[in-house]
Parts: C-alpha cells; sequence; structure tokens
C-alpha cells in the first residue's frame, strides 16, 4: 500500500501490473455478465410464455424515471470516463472532481429508484407472495414484479457498491496517489463503472418499455 | 515492499521466513495460502467422511441400525454439501493449485496476492456458515436443494444455501487469479506450448469458475429471497415453476464436475510422463482435449433432468450433446496409455495413484455412457447405480489424483520423504477398499435399489453390508496415509530438490522452496516433460 | 499519446495506454443519450414484434459503444476482447438450452385434483362386469398394449419378453394351469394383485380390468363366465351402474411435500 510508481515483487514491471490488473477486472466483469445472465433468462421465460404479462404489467413501471435514471447514468459514465482520461494524464484535481461528480450522479440514480420503490410498496406491486395490489393484474403479475426486484435491486446493490469504490478512489485521488504513470485503481473502477451502465441499459428497455 | 532479511543459504525457505501464527494468518504467500487451504480442505474432508462412515453404516442391515430416518436425511445431506462444496471443488486447485501453479509458470506469486488471502477467508466464512447449522436444526434438502422441498422444508436450508453462495466467490477469486497469473506472469521462454499440462488443467477449471459459478452465486440467492419472502420464481405454489431451478442448479453444478474433476487429470497428466521417463504422448491433443471436456461440460447439464418432466426435445438434445463428452475423455486416456506404453514405468506410490485414477475413472467413464443413454437413465437415475457411477468419477478421479499429487509433491511442499513402503500398502487398502464399497452399488442399482432411501429389501443386504466394509476399509487407508504423511513432515528423510527427476520448475528450485519461489527467474528453453535420460 | 494500438497480447513489453480524448468522450456520450430518446420515442409506435427487436437492437448498440469507447476495448489486448466476448457466448447457451426445455414443455402430468380425474377417468361402460361387444373391443385394445409383449397377441404366453421369465407367462388358449378358474371376476383379481411373475396392474382403471378380463377369456376353447355370487365376492355391487374403487397411481409430489414439510417445523 502507498507505493506510487512502485509495483508488487512479482510483477517484472509497473506495466506488467497494471495490465494484469486491468485484465483481472475484464475476467471479472465476465463473472457479472454471467451472474445476471440467470435472471435475464427467466424474465425472458416469463416473457415469452406470458406475452401479455409484460404489456399488462410494465404499465405500473414509471417509465419516465426510468428514462431519467438512463440518462442520469449515461452522465455518471461520460464523467467516470473522463476522470480516467484526466487521471492518465496526469491531471489529479480534475480528476477527483469528476470523480465526485460521478459519485452524485449515482446519489441521484439511488434516491430516483428509492422513490420508484417507494410507490411500489406502497401499492402492494410486489413480488411473488407478498403481491397486494388492489385490483387483478394478470395471473403472473408477482412474477414479473418479482424478476423486477430481484434484477433492479441486485443492479441497485452493484450502484452502491461502486459508490463505496468510487469514494475510496477518490480519497486516494486527493491524497495523491496517483500520477500519469500509476493509475490502475482509477482505470479499473472506470470499467466497473461503465460495465453497471451497461447492465442498466438493457434493463431499462426490457422493463420499463416492454409493449 | 521491503524483503525480509535472508536466512542464510539453502535453510531459508517458506516455511521458516517469518515465525508465529500471524505470519501465516496474513501471509500473502501462495504457498502458505495453499497450505492453509490444504488443512482446511482436509479437515472437511475429515467431516465428510464421518458423515459418509455414518450413512454407511446405517445402511448395513435393513430397518433401523444406529439413526432415524431423519437424522440419515441429515447425514447424507451434510456428506454431499460438505464433499461437494467444501472439499473437491477447493481441494486440488486451491490447494494444490495455489502452491504449485506459480512455481510451475516460473512467477514469484499469483497474480493477485491479496485477492488469494480473501479467497481463503471467504471460503472460510461461508463453510463454518453452512457447518454451523450442525448444531441448529440442520438440513435435510440434499446436496442439491432442490425446489420446492427446499423452500418448504423447516430445517436451516437457508444458511447453507447462503454458505454455498459466500463458497462460490472463494472459488470465482481462484480462478480469476490463475486465469491472470497463467496469461501475465509465466517465465520468459515458457510459451503456451511449453506449459505444463496441470496449468492447463487449472486453467480450464479457472474458466469454469468463472462462467459458471455466478450463476450458482444467483440460484442460491433467489432460493434464499424464495424462502425469505416467497418471490414465486422457483415456489409452484405461488406460480413459479421448480424445474427452472433445477435448469440454473446444473448449468453450474454439471461443469462444477469438471471442476472438480480437470485438476485431477492435471495431476495425472504431470506424474505419468515422469514415472514412464517419456513425453506426454500427445501433448497438443491432451490440452486440447482438456478445454473440449470444459466446453462441452456447459452444454450437457439436462442429463440430470430426464425425469424432471424437461421437454422431448430437452431430453433428447442433452442426451445427443452428452455422448460428445465421451470424445476428449477418451483421448485423454489413450494419451495416458499410450505415454506408458514403452516406457520405463517406476512403481511408486504417486505411479501406482495414476494406475489406480485410470482403472477406477474408465469405469467411471463407461457407466456414464448408460446414464446418459435417455432410455436407460430413466431406469437407473434414481438407483445406486449413479452414487457408484458419481463416485467412481469423484472419488475415483478427484481423490485418487489428489493422493497421487500429494504423495508426488509433499517431498518438495516439506522437503521431506514419506515411508515408501507404507505408501504403497495405504494406496493398495484404499483401492480395494473404494472397489469394495462402490462396486456393489452398481450391482444394487441395477437391480432396482433406489438411492437416498433410508431402508431398504431385505435381498439386497450381502451386498449393502460389503459396501459398509468396503467403506471402513477406505476409512483405515486414509487414516493411515495421515499418518504417516504427517510423521513425515517431522521425521522424514530429508528430500532433495528432485527426487523424481522432473522436468518442470517446481522441481527447479530447493525443497522446501524458497519465499520467492525462485533465487532467479527461471528461462525456459524446453517443454515440460523432455526428459534428459529418456 | 498516439492512437496506435500497439498490443503485447500476453507478453510482458511497455504498453502505451490508449488515453480517451475528452472530445471524443462528448461525442459518444451525445450520440448515446440520443439513442435513449430513440428508445423512448419508438416505443410509443406498435410495431408488434419488432418493438422489442429494435429496442434490444439500440440497446445493444449503445453497449457496444459503452465497451468499445468508454471501456477501451476498442484500442485494448486482444485478449480482453476475447475473454470479455466469451461471456455472452456462454450466456447463449445457457438461454437456448433452458428455454429448448421450458419453452415446449408441457406439462403432462397432471396435478392435485386433475391427477385422480385422469386416473379413475369418466366411466365410459355401464356394469363393465358384463361382457359386450363393445367392452372387448376396448380389452383388445388395451391388451395390445400392455400385455402383448409377455403373453404374445395370439395370447399363447410367448411374447418376446417370455424368455426370461420363469414361469412362463399364461397361456389363454389352453385351459390346464388355471389354479384358480378362468372366470373374469378371477382374471381381475389377479390383474389388481399380480401373481408370481406377472406384475399388478392396479393402476389400470377397474373398468379397463374388466375389459380385459373380458377379452382374455375369449382366447379360450370355452368361456366360463361369473355368476351373481361370483361378482359379489369380488366387490362388485351389481345394482349400480359403475364400480366404486378410486384408483390411485401415486400421491401427489405437492402433498407429500406439504407434509414433510409439517413434519419437520
Amino acid at each position: 500500500m502507498g507505493n506510487k510508481n512502485h509495483h508488487a515483487h512479482h510483477f517484472e514491471s509497473a506495466a506488467a501490473e497494471f495490465e494484469a490488473s486491468k485484465q483481472g477486472l475484464w475476467v471479472f466483469l465476465v463473472n457479472e455478465v454471467l451472474f445476471f445472465a440467470g435472471l435475464f433468462v427467466a424474465y425472458a421465460i416469463y416473457r415469452i410464455l406470458n406475452p401479455d404479462l409484460m404489456h399488462e404489467a410494465h404499465k405500473y413501471l414509471n417509465w419516465k424515471l426510468g428514462a431519467t435514471n438512463t440518462v442520469v447514468l449515461i452522465c455518471s459514465s461520460l464523467t467516470m470516463a473522463l476522470g480516467v482520461t484526466a487521471a492518465q494524464k496526469g491531471q489529479q484535481k480534475k480528476s477527483a472532481n469528476l470523480i465526485l461528480v460521478t459519485i452524485l450522479l449515482a446519489c441521484v440514480f439511488l434516491v430516483i429508484k428509492y422513490f420508484e420503490y417507494m410507490h411500489k410498496i406502497h401499492e402492494g406491486l410486489l413480488p411473488g407472495g407478498l403481491f397486494s395490489y388492489h385490483e387483478p393484474i394478470h395471473p403472473k403479475a408477482p412474477q414479473f414484479f418479482s424478476v423486477y426486484f430481484v434484477l433492479t435491486g441486485l443492479h441497485g446493490i452493484h450502484v452502491i457498491g461502486g459508490i463505496v469504490v468510487l469514494a475510496w478512489i477518490y480519497m486516494r485521488t486527493l491524497r495523491g496517489e496517483f500520477t500519469d504513470k500509476y493509475f490502475t485503481p482509477v482505470e479499473c473502477t472506470g470499467l466497473y463503472w461503465h460495465f453497471v451502465d451497461l447492465v442498466w441499459i438493457y434493463l431499462f428497455p426490457l422493463l420499463y418499455l416492454a409493449s | 515492499m521491503s524483503h525480509d532479511e535472508h536466512h542464510a543459504g539453502e535453510s531459508s525457505n517458506y516455511l521458516n521466513h517469518g515465525k508465529g501464527i500471524m505470519s501465516w494468518l496474513a501471509t500473502l504467500d501462495h504457498k502458505r495460502i495453499g497450505i492453509m487451504y490444504l488443512w482446511t480442505t482436509l479437515l472437511f474432508f475429515f467431516f465428510g467422511g464421518i458423515a459418509a462412515l455414518l450413512v454407511r453404516y446405517e445402511l448395513i442391515a435393513p430397518g433401523q441400525t444406529i439413526m432415524t430416518a431423519d437424522q440419515y436425511n441429515k447425514a447424507f445431506t451434510y456428506h454431499g454439501t460438505i464433499m461437494v462444496f467444501m472439499v473437491i471443488i477447493p481441494l486440488i486447485p486451491a490447494a494444490l493449485g495455489n502452491f504449485f501453479l506459480p512455481m510451475q509458470v516460473g512467477a514469484k506469486d499469483v497474480a493477485f496476492p491479496r485477492l488469494n488471502l480473501a479467497s481463503y477467508y471467504v471460503y472460510l466464512a461461508g463453510a463454518a456458515l453452512a457447518t454451523s447449522t450442525l448444531f441448529l436444526k440442520g438440513v435435510d434438502t440434499g446436496w442439491t436443494f432442490y425446489t420446492p422441498y427446499s423452500i418448504r422444508t423447516g430445517t436451516n436450508a437457508s444458511m447453507v444455501v447462503m454458505g454455498a453462495f459466500i463458497m462460490g466467490f472463494s472459488s470465482i477469486f481462484t480462478g480469476l487469479n490463475f486465469i491472470v497469473t497463467i496469461h501475465k506472469l509465466r517465465a520468459p521462454g515458457l510459451t503456451w506450448s511449453r506449459l505444463p499440462l496441470f496449468c492447463w488443467a487449472l486453467y480450464a477449471t479457472s474458466i469454469i469458475q468463472v462462467l459458471a459459478t455466478p450463476v450458482i452465486a444467483l440460484t442460491t440467492f433467489l432460493l434464499f429471497l424464495e424462502r425469505a419472502m416467497g418471490i414465486g420464481i422457483f415456489d409452484p405454489a405461488l406460480g413459479g415453476d421448480p424445474v427452472l431451478f433445477q435448469h440454473f442448479f446444473w448449468f453450474y453444478s454439471h461443469p462444477a464436475v469438471y471442476i472438480m474433476v480437470l485438476p485431477g487429470m492435471g495431476v495425472i497428466n504431470e506424474i505419468i510422463p515422469v514415472f514412464s521417463r517419456k513425453p506426454m504422448f500427445g501433448y497438443t491433443a491432451m490440452a486440447l482435449a482438456i478445454f473440449g471436456i470444459a466446453l462441452v461440460s456447459f452444454v450437457v447439464w439436462g442429463h440430470h433432468m430426464f425425469v424432471s418432466n424437461q421437454s422431448d426435445l430437452a431430453n433428447f438434445l442433452f442426451s445427443l450433446i452428452t455422448m460428445f463428452v465421451a470424445v476428449p475423455t477418451g483421448v485423454k486416456v489413450f494419451g495416458w496409455v499410450a505415454t506408458m506404453y514403452k516406457g520405463r514405468i517406476i512403481f511408486k506410490t504417486p505411479m501406482l495413484y495414476a494406475f489406480a485414477f485410470l482403472f477406477v475413472f474408465t469405469i467411471g467413464g463407461l457407466t456414464g455412457i448408460f446414464l446418459a443413454t435417455l432410455a436407460s437413465d430413466v431406469h437407473l437415475t434414481h438407483t445406486y447405480f449413479v452414487v457408484a457411477h458419481f463416485h467412481y468419477v469423484m472419488v475415483g478421479g478427484t481423490i485418487m489424483a489428489f493422493l497421487g499429487g500429494m504423495h508426488y509433491w509433499w517431498p518438495k511442499i516439506w522437503g521431506r520423504m514419506y515411508n515408501e513402503t507404507q505408501a504403497k500398502l495405504a494406496c493398495l487398502v484404499i483401492f480395494l477398499g473404494f472397489n469394495v464399497t462402490f462396486f456393489p452399488q452398481f450391482v444394487l442399482g441395477s437391480r432396482g435399489m433406489p438411492r437416498r432411501y433410508y431402508d431398504y429389501l431385505p435381498e439386497f443386504t450381502a451386498l449393502n453390508r460389503m459396501s459398509t466394509y468396503g467403506s471402513w476399509m477406505i476409512g483405515a487407508g486414509l487414516l493411515w496415509v495421515a499418518i504417516y504423511m504427517i510423521y513425515a513432515i517431522y521425521r522424514g528423510e530429508k528430500a532433495s530438490s528432485n527426487p523424481w527427476n522432473a522436468m518442470t520448475l517446481e522441481w527447479q528450485t530447493t525443497s522446501p522452496p524458497h519465499h520467492e519461489n525462485f533465487t532467479t527467474i527461471p528461462k525456459v528453453t524446453d517443454g515440460p516433460y523432455e526428459f534428459k535420460d529418456a | 499519446m498516439s492512437h496506435d494500438n500497439h498490443h503485447s497480447g500476453g507478453s510482458h513489453e511497455e504498453h502505451k495506454h490508449h488515453i480517451l480524448p475528452e472530445s471524443m468522450g462528448i461525442k459518444i456520450w451525445l450520440i448515446l443519450l440520443f439513442f435513449t430518446f430513440i428508445t423512448v420515442w419508438i416505443a410509443q409506435f406498435d410495431f408488434g414484434a419488432w418493438n422489442f427487436i429494435i429496442a434490444m437492437a439500440v440497446a445493444t448498440f449503445k453497449a457496444t459503444l459503452v465497451c468499445m469507447f468508454f471501456m477501451g476495448l476498442k484500442y485494448d489486448s486482444k485478449e480482453n476482447v476475447v475473454i470479455f466476448c466469451t461471456s455472452f457466448l456462454f450466456v447463449t447457451f445457457f438461454m437456448i438450452l433452458t428455454f429448448a426445455d421450458v419453452l415446449i414443455r408441457s406439462d403432462s402430468i397432471p396435478k392435485g385434483e386433475a391427477f385422480f380425474k385422469t386416473a379413475s377417468g369418466p366411466a365410459k361402460f355401464k356394469k363393465p362386469w358384463n361382457s359386450t361387444p363393445e367392452i372387448v373391443a376396448h380389452g383388445k385394445a388395451l391388451f395390445d398394449a400392455q400385455c402383448v409383449t409377455c403373453h404374445g397377441s395370439a395370447g399363447q404366453g410367448n411374447g418376446p419378453a417370455s424368455a426370461g421369465l420363469n414361469p412362463k407367462p399364461r397361456n389363454f388358449t389352453a385351459t390346464d394351469g388355471w389354479k384358480n378358474g378362468r372366470k373374469p371376476s378371477v382374471i381381475v383379481g389377479t390383474l389388481t394383485k399380480g401373481l408370481n411373475s406377472m406384475p399388478a396392474f392396479a393402476t389400470l382403471p377397474a373398468e379397463d380390468r374388466w375389459a380385459l378380463a373380458h377379452y382374455v377369456t375369449q382366447f379360450g376353447p370355452s368361456i366360463d363366465k361369473d355368476s351373481p355370487a361370483d361378482l359379489t365376492k369380488a366387490g362388485v355391487d351389481t345394482s349400480k351402474d359403475v364400480i366404486g374403487e378410486v384408483v390411485s397411481k401415486s400421491v401427489p409430489v405437492d402433498f407429500v411435500i406439504e407434509r414433510m414439510s409439517e413434519d419437520n417445523r
């Protein structure tokens, strides 16, 4: 720790360590893709077997909030990408600010999500056995909300995890730990954050715009 | 990171580099982490073995012998859960692999040492959570946690399922680490075509771990949610599909069978050329076959579900694709045999285990054809035939290979030799005990004795009794191995740095190895099995 | 920094990092926002199945942009590209083979109450203990499906599976060896309970067993009839039209699971 320009003893050079770290993150993202895959399979099955289900159920999701969140995440992806660029150029101050904006955008996403969730919980649009909406929608609607809550919930957990890591990176950037020679953690966090955005890019049309 | 002062000369090694319990618990040295994994998995192997002995003892005679039907359900569930999730998945990759993969590629450590240590503690946490249920209500679902029973059971299924979830991450971390290590940390000159086959096997295993384990993580998480709040994805009472759980479960758990057996094949790949004094026959084909097995393993999971009311199309496809597993597996078996052909075979203990592996694994593989065939599987799937097949592959494949690998590398790990005569005799006892235990189960199964049952018809008594006696033989054999191996650590004869005259890099350093594995990073100029005396 | 992507693959040589220019980042961001708008806008129209395809195509296009530029995969080593793309290959395996079951599976095994209905079946024949040409024809159909493998199509006990059986299957054309006589009620009893190597066929509804019995007696040189006393002895209430017997193949799984889990609580 705190080894600014040094590399761990088992690597030949700092560049080799950077390449290894980045590849490690890619392998981790492969694992993330497969993690979400199961839910996408479940979603696809319920959708294909009950074509009218999605059409009925998605009306109970607020597409305006979903679209706003998509824009928020895309913006956060941009600030993250610019933050990484700044870090690579050794512009510490700029990088820190951009990471801070990314964290704030992530928080905006979560706040919007919170209001969406609260609304659903209030209405009784809940997963499976907890479903208690005042009028019947579709016999499989509880399944739709199961998939909705688990998918967006797991995505939300990834956002929260991202905020934690970003905050850590922000602190380290402020402490001046990164230079134009050593910025591995910033770049790797960036990759992770773009992946979180990537998942949402699919979730938004699948859940909110299904018709 | 500053280097500690070096101990004088030869005696400086990873075992005396740093003293005290914290130098182990907080170590980033892949060798020490490997050793911690080794002892932990062996401890769980002991518990899982006790559960197996209890199950077998209950079945020594029809009716109640030592436990109630409820206790029996729990005993075999713990046997399965412990052996699968806590023993054979981490046994070879995380213990032997952790120790020897970086050495075989000529690296000082794995790519991410902290992640490696984290994987150990994550594993420990998951295993502790799962096994702590022993002191509560236990769990009685069987290791497969099939819905809907696992949703309804009043036992602690949630805790065990979350334990499996947590242990999954440990497996993913190890896999990730190995993939990057093999890609990025190979010594100069160690091209892909010079990579030892143990590394190839671990590489394929790691790919499976990274691709498949997240799916079981999600599945166990959904099952947990199903139990906690009834999300209705798997629960038929809420409109869910219980068979979907089986798909999700086996999408991981079938490839997981190869997470268990591929590293075993890797160990055998190392032993056979060294003790036949011949280069590996068809090195490229052997490496490709490992990948063939890994790839096919992802598309055959439905053969566990032939009687689950799966669609006829899926049954047909899975039965057909399963047959393709035979091709790469056949390549491997023939490759091993061809390597031995006209070799100067040295009958040391590791080689004896390799023979045991070949004998037992081939039977396991061939009986698999009966189970891959749709028509015969329908009759055999719920019988002891499956139990026997599974143990012939998993115990015969993985445990025999692990024991072989342990005997092969023990001198390198500790710098001491074990007693060869005792080792050979113990190997014989284990091999015989294994066949006495499990061969009768093929017969029992084909005569219709159902598996998982607490009781059986009186006509099955003789074979069941034989099987139970065999389990005692295995237990005694393993205990014997434990005794002389631990004795060897303290009192064994000093081992030379390369007692088997092997060519792979781990043998080109001192025994036990230096803290950083090699004093200078080796340069590789030859393939891993190009023996000078051949 | 140069844009030249020179890549080292697995080697350890010095690697030039690609830096995403700010202007490029902003361009990508604008494209992403534009296509988000497109997705929302196009969802208002109804193109049938095309809506989904368009939405997924747009999402994939956006995802690709994020991957290639924000995540720098376009400039990254081929190794990482292959690694990341592998995941989608395996997701495809996962989807296709799961679909091969779930989407075309029919729930062919009836459950719960429906199960009992199919097991017993609605009564097709009134007073099945009386032999009629219709019930004998029904018996023949059943016999050809269930019995010929052992008893042979001519009822001589020489079907293909008879070779491995000891004692041999009954020869219906001969009169010898019938310890309990050749009356239909007795044959129904054998069908229900089984005898030696003959398994029980209690899973067949009662009227099917009677139909089989009537058909089997036709093979013989003479046809024995049941007396009213025989029928009473066999448990038949001749005053009713049907045989009041509940046939159960097995207990529904749901039911057993509920009971087992209650025991465990």
